[in-house]
């Protein structure tokens, strides 16, 4: 599992597009396109799947449940994911997520238990992740990098 | 040409990126002994803001490398003509600029105003690149809390987030300002 992040508008998809480059929009699922969270990923052809806007999908969790059962949720997910991908030789996840959490304090409880519960996804799915690289204006910063040297 | 080109700095709300902007680009008219130009975008809105300018002004006046200060809120790209080929220049900043280009029209916000924005902005800070010995541009990081539900906001974060991905591509150097300390994120450090 590789996982994606940096702020809004820096270009993550476009990264993920040239480093895997990725054919065609199948591959793709995106919580911009209302896809809603998959919790299992399917057995089907493809190798490659990106899940994008995480941060959307951990939105829908907070306004659904408290805090700590949306990351039991929250660690489930990433249990299927890893073992999708490991289901079969040469499959690859990237997961892209939004860094929403460098503002001000909001003012709104449900949005502070929002960038609350996306701060400890990141770091679930971080900790999880073989590689985890920052975006920063099409530019990548790799943070982690497990294995492989 | 040995220094530089186009120099971007970023950093957060009081993060020191506007000091070390200044500091590289009196480093290179050390090295160069070129003319330090300064490029004021800001249009004084009060007068606290009146104060801080002049505190800034008063600043780069008092220091022993002399700064001339050009002003331009809106059109950057017009100012190009009178600038020469070893000056220094250090625009301050891409956020301040895109508001007053944004604000300063009656136009609606749609797609086709803020891509001609967009466009107005990148040429004309690409015209004086062209023209300047070195280009410094600082600007904002605003990105990185949850972009609004507001139409408007998501609107201005997507381009000012283009403009930056135009410029960090174009960038020589591009440096990232935390607490005062710069890190680079492209190019060499000098």
């Amino acid at each position: 599992m590789h996982f994606v992040t940096g702020g809004a508008f820096n270009g993550k998809r476009a990264w993920v597009n040239k480093t895997y480059c990725v054919k065609g929009p199948e591959v793709w699922l995106s919580a911009y396109h209302d896809i809603p969270l998959p919790e299992q990923l399917k057995d089907n052809d493809q190798d490659v799947i990106i899940l994008e806007g995480i941060e959307l999908w951990l939105k829908e969790l907070t306004m659904n449940h408290e805090a700590s059962r949306c990351r039991d949720i929250w660690n489930q997910c990433l249990h299927y994911w890893l073992s999708w991908e490991s289901g079969k030789e040469d499959r690859q996840l990237i997961v892209i997520g939004t860094d929403i959490t460098k503002g001000i304090v909001p003012m709104e409880r449900e949005n502070r238990l929002w960038r609350d519960v996306t701060g400890w996804a990141y770091q679930d799915i971080a900790a999880q992740s073989e590689k985890v690289d920052v975006i920063w204006y099409g530019l990548n910063q790799t943070i982690k990098k497990r294995g492989a040297y | 040409m040995a220094q530089a080109s186009l120099v971007f700095i970023t950093g957060g709300v009081r993060s020191g990126k506007s000091s070390f902007a200044e500091r590289k680009a009196i480093e290179i008219a050390k090295e160069t002994g070129k003319q330090l130009i300064y490029l004021a975008t800001g249009v004084p809105s009060d007068s606290e803001m009146i104060e801080r300018i002049q505190k800034h002004q008063l600043d780069r006046r008092s220091g022993e490398y002399s700064w001339k200060t050009m002003e331009q809120s809106i059109r950057i790209g017009e100012l190009a003509p009178q600038l020469h080929n070893q000056d220094i220049i250090l625009l301050d900043c891409v956020t301040t600029l895109l508001n007053n280009e944004l604000f300063s029209s009656e136009c609606k916000w749609d797609g086709l105003f803020l891509d001609a924005v967009k466009e107005k902005i990148i040429s004309g800070i690409m015209s004086i690149n062209n023209r300047a010995g070195t280009l410094i541009v600082v600007s904002n990081e605003l990105l990185f809390e949850p972009v609004s539900e507001s139409n408007l906001v998501l609107m201005y974060s997507r381009i000012l987030g283009q403009i930056h991905q135009y410029l960090v591509n174009e960038a020589d150097q591009a440096f990232l300002v935390e607490a005062g300390i710069p890190i680079v994120m492209k190019g060499m450090s000098r």
